[in-house]
């Protein structure tokens, strides 16, 4: 088949969505389909200039190119899944969440001033028809499948998708907390660090780039080496730091899927999460995969020594949850995709 | 953002009063401020303004003279309006107000009409029929947005020609709390609530009533509400022999007292014919109270579904098939308002209903800009490439929502 896969690109930002797209492109390839990315320039501010963002969508013509038929699309996220195709299907990342439950939240950008109100509205709009018109619309996680139900009426058919090509082992754990991610505030690594900070004993190791590093490394000043920040690391870094790690840290407020969890999973190491954290809490179960605990630096800081303490328990865990992840492939993605 | 709300409310006894009372709070918690206007009093500074409006002069005509000063949302509670409109103009004098209404409606024909019922040479067609000159038309013109609470309502709205965004929104129900039922025995208990008249089927109710007895000697008909002008009901009854044991009679009950009543009944009825377009409270209570209910089949009383209300059609068989859907009911009763219970607490949430106004009145408050916003920036690029029509861009980005 001839397959494009949509995906919104902000300039000099690459994160897990873009990831996910262009693994899914090559995945196609290696199974013999013609693909290839599309992606355009997305910046969601000012005001309405979001609702502009999407529009450049609704102009594109996919349905061939060169003068040969493409037989469908494939759209990852908001605004790419606006495009039109008469087999288009969308395999929801997410949906712009400053107009849902990131509104009247810190993470929000909406005032409320009634262009701002009826600037959400517009993307309420949007999504009941892109989504509304595509073929099949499958969402990443249980999580992002209630809120597009809740928010939009839309049900999706929920198909995670596995993490990024890594050279995955374990490693006898060296004692230290991995945290892999971006760093912004949703994401939460203040609480880490804040949990070091009340456990002196607790090595963290913070791996990733992004807007909120100058205040975290603010914060980190003074805990006398406890916290190092790694910066953006290649794939060989990044598996041989989950190998060696003890346990792998993701709490971001109400995460849509989370790839790390996965990642942690394939290099055997348990996941020290929190009850707030959304998608993952549907792979990361307290006591078997992981530890779940309450967004406090205390909570974690008490579940991080408790694994210290208890290294037999954090490998049985981590390998309980290898099992998870081993159970979502490519060939059941790209089945469901193609269907 | 702030709203001005202009209802008819308590202690005004209307279904629309008791509507909006339920609302208003749920809407309260959700916007800035809502400024609920009283008659007579001057419009507030608001975002956007909403209109309810039912048929009745008195308690919508208000309303109406707000809403030509400042368009906004209308909530269409009944979509025929031939006696509110005939209220605001013949009703003040004003019977040109009235010609234009009805030569809107039906052209030189509806003009002509007008003119016999202005001179008082025909009946008055509100009175008579008024299902048949809805008169919509003169309160959807003045509307940026409208709410119905039905999709027979709303297929209505259309038909009139009105383009502009329509809403549906289920008819909210009342939170669930504890009741306790009057303590009234009968076997089964059949309750009818509300203003009593033809078009509420009474007559055809009594009748069936009598039938009912014959083969229910224990069956009890509570009536609660006042009875029409010009509808003799205590004739009625003599003449059915409904009386001493098998009738039990309230007028107007305080809410409380209606609840209560409410909840002591076996089986409920609410039938109607001809409907207005109209939504009823006085239902979506019963059901919530999880009673077996008779509505007959039309308009929004058809739409529920078929295992929640016993529906009646409107035929030669009427009397007869109520009395066997008020034994069918009284027999199911368990099964039915099993399912009502759960089809009120799915279709009739307060707080969704109370999201979905919400959700309306942005958009009427901020849409305008935010399409112009949008409409310009792409014009401006299709202009600084010397496309100066973007007539199809703009129709595609109505299409898809956007604006």
């Amino acid at each position: 088949m001839r397959l494009l896969v949509c995906r919104p690109q902000v300039p000099f930002v690459y994160g897990g969505a873009e990831l996910v797209a262009d693994e899914l492109v090559r995945e196609l390839r290696a199974r013999g389909h013609e693909a290839e990315t599309v992606a355009v320039p997305f910046k969601w501010y000012p005001g309405t200039r979001v609702l502009d963002q999407a529009f450049l969508w609704r102009l594109l013509d996919l349905e061939e190119a060169d003068g040969r038929t493409v037989d469908r699309v494939i759209a990852t996220k908001f605004p790419a899944y606006c495009v039109r195709h008469p087999s288009k299907v969308v395999w929801v990342l997410h949906q712009f969440r400053q107009a849902y439950d990131y509104d009247r939240t810190a993470l929000g950008q909406f005032s409320e001033s009634p262009v701002d109100r009826a600037t959400i509205r517009a993307i309420e709009r949007l999504d009941r028809v892109a989504l509304g018109e595509a073929r099949r619309v499958f969402a990443t996680s249980r999580n992002v499948a209630a809120r597009l139900e809740r928010s939009v009426g839309i049900a999706a058919e929920v198909l995670p998708h596995p993490p990024q090509r890594l050279p995955y082992r374990a490693e006898e754990p060296e004692g230290y907390v991995l945290s892999v991610n971006r760093l912004d505030r949703a994401k939460r690594i203040d609480l880490l660090i804040e949990a070091a900070r009340a456990e002196p004993g607790l090595r963290v190791v913070v791996v990733g780039e992004g807007p909120d590093r100058e205040r975290l490394e603010r914060l980190a000043a003074g805990l006398d080496g406890q916290v190092e920040f790694a910066g953006r690391v290649d794939a060989d870094r990044l598996a041989d730091l989950y190998a060696r790690c003890l346990a792998v840290y993701y709490a971001p407020i109400d995460e849509d899927f989370g790839m790390v969890p996965y990642e942690a999973f394939l290099s055997q190491k348990p996941v020290v999460t929190t009850h707030d954290a959304g998608g993952p809490l549907e792979v990361v179960h307290d006591r078997r995969t992981g530890v779940v605990v309450a967004p406090e630096p205390r909570e974690l800081a008490r579940a991080c020594a408790y694994l210290a303490a208890h290294v037999d328990e954090a490998k049985a865990w981590g390998a309980a949850g290898k099992a998870v992840a081993e159970r979502v492939t490519w060939d059941a993605c790209i089945d469901a995709l193609l269907a | 953002m702030r709203v001005a709300y202009y209802s008819p409310l308590p202690p005004s006894r209307s279904g629309i009063a008791d509507y909006s009372a339920l609302l208003l709070p749920a809407l309260a918690e959700r916007v800035e401020e809502v400024v609920v206007v009283a008659p007579g009093a001057r419009a507030p500074r608001a975002d956007v303004a909403c209109y309810h409006v039912g048929n009745d002069p008195g308690a919508h005509g208000w309303i109406v003279d707000a809403l030509r000063r400042r368009p906004g949302v209308v909530v269409l509670h009944e979509f025929v309006l031939h006696h509110l409109v005939a209220g605001i103009t013949l009703g003040r004098g004003d019977a040109r107000g009235y010609l234009e209404a009805m030569e809107r409606e039906l052209g030189v024909a509806g003009r002509l009409l007008a003119l016999g019922v202005a001179d008082n040479l025909l009946p008055l067609p509100w009175e008579t029929q008024p299902e048949r000159f809805p008169l919509a038309g003169a309160v959807l013109d003045l509307a940026q947005a409208v709410i119905v609470h039905s999709a027979y309502v709303e297929e209505r709205v259309r038909a009139s020609g009105y383009a502009g965004p329509v809403h549906r929104i289920p008819h909210p129900a009342w939170p669930e709390a504890p009741v306790r039922p009057a303590p009234l025995a009968a076997d089964p208990l059949v309750g009818c609530f509300g203003y009593l008249n033809a078009s509420k089927r009474v007559p055809q109710l009594l009748e069936a009533f009598t039938l009912l007895r014959r083969r229910r000697p224990g069956a009890r008909l509570l009536l609660v509400g006042a009875s029409g002008e010009r509808f003799d009901l205590e004739r009625r009854l003599e003449r059915l022999g409904i009386g001493g044991d098998a009738l039990l009679r309230e007028g107007y009950v305080a809410e409380e007292r209606l609840w209560s009543l409410m909840a002591a009944c076996d089986v409920l009825v609410n039938l109607r014919s001809p409907t207005m377009g109209e939504t009823s409270g006085s239902v979506i209570r019963g059901l919530s109270l999880g009673k077996p209910m008779l509505v007959s089949d039309v308009g929004w009383f058809a739409e529920l579904p078929d295992d929640v209300a016993l529906k009646v059609p409107v035929d030669e068989y009427e009397v007869e098939t109520i009395a066997a859907a008020l034994e069918l009911a009284a027999d199911r009763a368990g099964e039915l308002g099993a399912a009502a219970r759960a089809y009120v607490r799915r279709e009739h949430d307060l707080d969704r209903a109370a999201d979905a106004y919400v959700a309306a009145l942005e958009q009427a408050a901020g849409g305008e800009a935010v399409a112009d916003a949008v409409l310009w920036r792409i014009a401006e690029a299709a202009a600084e490439v010397g496309i100066e029509d973007a007539g199809a861009l703009a129709l595609e980005a109505r299409r898809a929502g956007i604006v």
